[in-house]
């Protein structure tokens, strides 16, 4: 199937240098940071938490959480102090975190590494790779009071290792790892290391091994244990040179915990919780207190303290959570507990709850701070603009309406200025009135009540979708959460799209966005209607979904409230429609027979074409499959529907017009091939017409794999693959041309184009590798394209789409704008960056540095000039007429 | 104001030169040289320390990582500024150094299947060119990253090259010196001067308009007045209008 490349293809390889790069990026001066962008910093869903207590006024906490990242925080502003991101994947999966004094041990990726970090400076002490196999547990191993090593257990070795130097000292195999399940590793500081197993269905295995050389002292077999007996058991150990507490926590239920004490082999029960959500162990000095919490009433979790050694209650050690109304529960706790100047026991927590949220407490309930980590990982977000205010309603309804009577028109305008100027007065006022306050009093705080739209619409709210099922509103201009929304309902493995089915425009209506969220396993889907606004579910009841939904589409159709219309296909091929009035019914009769939609099945290497028909049923009208032994298909990219594009053509040297195939119907299916020998990877695409299902133009880069990254816009294609015989990340860029005539100049129908695109290709080298790839788009598509490259250094780079430019050899032409726009750019991935860009420069705007005392000090020396000029002129003809 | 619009496009003129330029001369590309990645065998570590000069390594290295071709391989530097990335096979890779605030050489490490260890220059034109490196690699940071364009600051010399002043300097030294250098009461020098005028002037027998509207004009006036007026004072004057 792959064939040759098109002819009119040259490769013309071309280095962009970067540094040639930085100087033309549409930069900020540097003191402009934070005036139009703001950056927020997560680390994920924790895994790991550890107080850092060795120091005892230290204001750390380590954390290490699902996105392998291990992190510092401070625990007075919640900020990180420093952050480490390991590679994506499993591979930099944080199994264990262990801490001793100013050091961290991790275990990373499945046990592939040991390593140690010092966690003042956030440096790495060593990093040692450890023998194959799949890790279980790790623990530090201490005697006679100092903690110099850490063992390290996996499926079937157990291996110690040096603190110090991460040296092993040595390796030992498990007995009999093939029937018995080693889950555990401890020492209880007395030269001893003791790996407990389970053998399924029979008893529990533990084997002491020697500390000094490894060799095994004992093994026992005790215990039986029945089948289904999965206790949860909390213990502690302060401190690993010494025994392990004999005190511990057993869950019985999902609220219902037991404090028990081993007492010379009798168990004793020091108190029963109940009900008890989440318990948890903390220890300062020689003082260990577990940690309760309790429900208290719907809306709030109530912490006690209780002594470790008795299971006595510590008095005022109550501490209130209030649950958010829309967070999810409480699932973790972290217990930070410390010695008052009375020697009482006083504590601060951190609680995590399902939302990923972190919340630091301090006694008696106050919150110091909260993370939000769902938006580490956000799923999806739309930009939707802010609601007009009544004044600017106002002003924006005079140019709307008809004209009636040049009287009226002029009454219309005088009030709408009075309006304007009694705003512009109270706005003074206020200034006014701000000034004489002290500065800390004067709150600029943007809340849901005072949001409205600013002059060039360029404050506008962020829904953000995030893995977890929270929904965010932000406000773009500051990053200030508006409002937040926990769906739990989420299925385990979720795929999320978010459609803006009315904007702010239709006043009186709300607007109103729709989520749909599958169940990626099972194909089952649910959706969620909500006001992006003000985050608050919509009265509307969507519609129930029993069968699995294959796509989606929102359509350019509106309802009588002037609701964009949702189409979805089930997995029968029926479509069903939200939403679904009588009107809506009627329309889409009138329109099916030029709706088309397309199906992508990856694992099959087919896609095929469908036709709505009147009785909203579909037709298959057409189908390409791919051979899936040769090649799969990654990943297919449409065009945007809100863009726009301004020129239809370009300008030649010698005046004539180029005109750009411009077809709204076009995919780019991007193919990659199965085998991954160097020599005979490949990489292909296809540039389809989704309506027709004719192939409009194929290429294939050999020697080539991917990842490919793929941007599609207005007439042009870029996409980026990894050159595996020069070893290099190459761009390539496909354009299309109508040619000098366009065929159909009003409309573009993609049943009725004759004659096929001219196409141009070529690559370019680009150097370094790229994580993601955008374009720019701007309301109107007037301004220059420029590609937006996230760089695996956490770095965005801005390249203008000119240099990417298949005809680039012939001419080098600047075509000026007379209309330039500014646009927003959000990154987001593990943080979220906003700022502003301006493709073309602002150049319809007075810029925010524009220098007003140079120009008026130009003004008032000219100004002067002239008089004195004037006055010498005159003496000069005074002194003339006297001679 | 024109000046500062005019720099960048200066700015993308040469750079467009520059491109044009690399376009013609860099067309040939070297074979595919180096050791292929094998996906089973050994697995070596890339070594090596990076230097940000006048700065303390505990000030950097919690914010540097390293790169073994874009996110393969992940390492981390030791708080002395050392790093090794593990677990690594035979193969040519580009090992960056990456923090936000300082900019490092990219530098390639070619590791055989024996495990022995090269560095050399990244060169992604000619990929075969070797420029040995030290290795273990020892890279220093060739100055802070430029996220910022720089503010353009007045000056003198700014404003004096400005092309619109140049044009209106030149005439302005035209019109005080000439006058100082020629004599104009030199009666030599009024009729070569006179010539000339009349050179500029094609047809001397066409009456001057400006001459006939001002005789037009004041001639229903007082004709004494008007032969000593129109001769000198008045005439530029309605000429203009």
């Amino acid at each position: 199937q792959a064939k040759a490349t098109a002819a009119m293809a040259r490769l013309i390889w071309l280095c962009l240098k970067c540094i040639m790069l930085y100087s033309t990026v549409q930069a900020v001066f540097e003191d402009q940071v934070g005036k139009f962008d703001w950056r927020q910093q997560y680390v994920g869903k924790v895994r790991f938490s550890h107080f850092d207590s060795h120091v005892q006024s230290s204001k750390k906490v380590l954390v290490a959480t699902e996105n392998n990242v291990f992190a510092s925080l401070n625990t007075r502003t919640g900020e990180l102090f420093w952050r480490h991101v390991d590679k994506t994947g499993p591979e930099g999966n944080i199994d264990a975190l262990l801490q001793h004094g100013q050091d961290a041990v991790l275990v990373v990726g499945n046990g592939r590494l040991l390593r140690s970090w010092e966690i003042n400076i956030g440096g790495l002490n060593w990093e040692i790779v450890l023998d194959s196999g799949s890790f279980q547990s790790a623990c530090l191993v201490g005697q006679q009071d100092t903690v110099k090593h850490v063992a390290v257990l996996k499926k079937t070795i157990i291996s110690l290792h040096y603190l110090s130097n991460g040296h092993q000292k040595w390796i030992e195999n498990l007995p009999e790892s093939e029937t018995v399940d080693y889950q555990a590793v401890y020492s209880g500081g007395n030269g001893e290391v003791y790996a407990l197993g389970v053998v399924p269905h029979s008893h529990i295995a533990i084997v002491a091994y020697s500390l000094e050389d490894g060799e095994i002292i004992k093994q026992s077999l005790g215990l039986e244990v029945t089948p289904g007996f999965q206790p949860v058991l909390v213990s502690t150990q302060p401190n690993p040179a010494r025994p392990p507490l004999s005190e511990f926590l057993l869950q019985l239920g999902p609220e219902h915990h037991l404090l028990l004490q081993l007492n010379n082999g009798h168990i004793v029960t020091l108190r029963d919780f109940k009900p008890a959500m989440l318990v948890s162990f903390a220890t300062t000095g020689e003082k260990t207190v577990a940690a309760v919490m309790s429900p208290k009433n719907k809306t709030a979790c109530s912490i006690n303290l209780f002594s470790g050694e008795t299971g006595r209650r510590l008095l005022d050690t109550t501490l209130i959570f209030n649950l958010d109304p829309n967070g999810g529960k409480p699932e973790k706790l972290y217990v930070q507990a410390f010695l008052k100047k009375d020697d009482s026991v006083g504590y601060r927590v951190i609680v995590q709850t399902e939302d990923h949220t972190l919340t630091f407490i301090q006694q008696p309930g106050r919150v110091m701070w909260t993370r939000e980590e769902a938006l580490s990982d956000v799923v999806t977000m739309e930009m939707v603009d802010l609601p007009l205010t009544g004044t600017q309603a106002e002003l924006e309804g005079e140019f709307g309406k008809k004209a009636d009577g040049l009287m009226s028109m002029v009454l219309k305008r005088l009030s709408s200025q009075l309006i304007l100027l009694q705003a512009w007065i109270a706005h003074l006022w206020k200034l006014f009135y701000d000034a004489r306050k002290p500065r800390s009093q004067v709150k600029n705080d943007v809340t849901i009540e005072n949001l409205s739209r600013d002059e060039f619409n360029l404050q506008k709210m962020m829904v953000m979708v995030t893995a977890s099922g929270k929904l965010f509103g932000i406000d773009s201009k500051t990053g200030s959460i508006l409002w937040r929304h926990y769906l739990n309902n989420i299925p385990s493995n979720p795929a999320f799209k978010l459609m803006v089915q009315r904007t702010t425009a239709h006043f009186p209506h709300p607007p109103q966005c729709t989520l749909l969220i599958k169940d990626k396993d099972t194909g089952l889907a649910t959706l969620h209607v909500f006001n992006p606004i003000f985050g608050k579910k919509s009265h509307i009841s969507p519609p129930p979904l029993p069968q699995p939904i294959l796509q989606s589409l929102i359509l350019p159709l509106m309802d009588q409230d002037y609701a964009k219309v949702l189409l979805l296909v089930d997995d029968q091929y029926k479509v069903s429609a939200f939403p679904s009035t009588k009107n809506v019914l009627q329309q889409l009769q009138e329109m099916a027979s030029s709706i088309f939609f397309y199906l992508i099945d990856s694992s099959q290497g087919r896609l095929s074409g469908y036709r709505l028909r009147t009785d909203l049923s579909t037709e298959l009208i057409w189908e390409v499959v791919v051979p899936t032994e040769v090649q799969r298909i990654v990943s297919v990219k449409g065009k945007r529907p809100n863009e726009h594009v301004h020129s239809q053509g370009r300008v030649m040297g010698d005046r004539s017009v180029l005109y750009k195939y411009l077809n709204p119907n076009l995919l780019a299916v991007v193919l990659e091939s199965t085998d991954l020998h160097q020599e005979r990877s490949f990489v292909g695409i296809l540039l389809i017409d989704g309506v027709t299902g004719r192939i409009i133009h194929e290429a294939v880069q050999r020697k080539a794999r991917g990842p490919v990254h793929v941007v599609h816009s207005e007439n042009w294609v870029v996409y980026e693959y990894w050159s595996t015989k020069s070893r290099r990340n190459e761009f390539s860029v496909i354009e299309l041309y109508e040619g000098m005539e366009l065929y159909n100049s009003t409309v573009f129908s993609s049943l009725d184009r004759p004659h096929a695109p001219q196409v141009l290709q070529q690559s370019y080298i680009f150097p370094s590798s790229i994580s993601t790839m955008e374009a720019t788009l701007t309301e109107k598509g007037i301004t220059s394209r420029h590609l937006l490259i996230g760089l695996p250094s956490g770095g965005i780079l801005s390249l203008p789409k000119m240099f990417l430019d298949p005809r680039r050899p012939e001419i080098v032409t600047e075509q000026s704008r007379c209309v330039l726009l500014s646009g927003l750019v959000v990154a987001y991935g593990l943080d979220i960056y906003q700022t502003r860009v301006y493709p073309s420069k602002q150049f319809d705007v007075l810029k925010d540095d524009y220098d007003y005392m140079l120009i008026s000090s130009v003004l008032l020396a000219l100004f002067f000039a002239t008089m004195i000029s004037k006055r010498l002129a005159e003496v000069k003809l005074l002194n003339r007429a006297w001679r | 104001m024109l000046h500062r619009e005019r720099i960048p496009l200066l700015w993308f003129f040469f750079q467009a030169v520059v491109v044009v330029a690399w376009c013609f001369t860099d067309m040939e590309t070297g074979p595919g040289a180096g050791v292929s990645t094998q996906p089973n065998g050994d697995r070596f570590k890339i070594e090596g320390r990076a230097i940000v000069p006048g700065l303390k390594t505990q000030d950097w290295v919690s914010t540097a990582r390293i790169l073994v071709e874009g996110e393969e391989y992940v390492g981390f530097l030791r708080t002395d500024g050392s790093f090794a990335v593990n677990d690594v096979p035979s193969g040519s890779y580009v090992v960056e150094i990456v923090t936000p605030a300082h900019r490092f050489e990219p530098v390639r490490v070619d590791i055989t299947s024996k495990g022995k260890m090269r560095a050399r220059l990244v060169n992604y034109i000619k990929t075969s060119e070797v420029i040995r490196q030290p290795y273990p690699l020892q890279v220093r940071a060739n100055g802070p990253h430029t996220y910022f364009m720089k503010r353009e600051t007045w000056g003198w010399t700014d404003f004096l090259m400005n092309p619109m002043v140049m044009m209106m300097v030149l005439p302005l030294l035209i019109i005080v010196l000439l006058p100082k250098v020629v004599n104009t009461n030199d009666p030599e020098m009024r009729k070569e001067m006179e010539q000339s005028m009349n050179m500029l002037n094609p047809n001397p027998e066409l009456p001057d308009v400006s001459e006939l509207m001002t005789k037009l004009f004041s001639g229903s006036k007082g004709s004494s007045k008007a032969g000593s007026s129109s001769s000198k004072g008045t005439r530029p004057a309605v000429k203009r209008r």
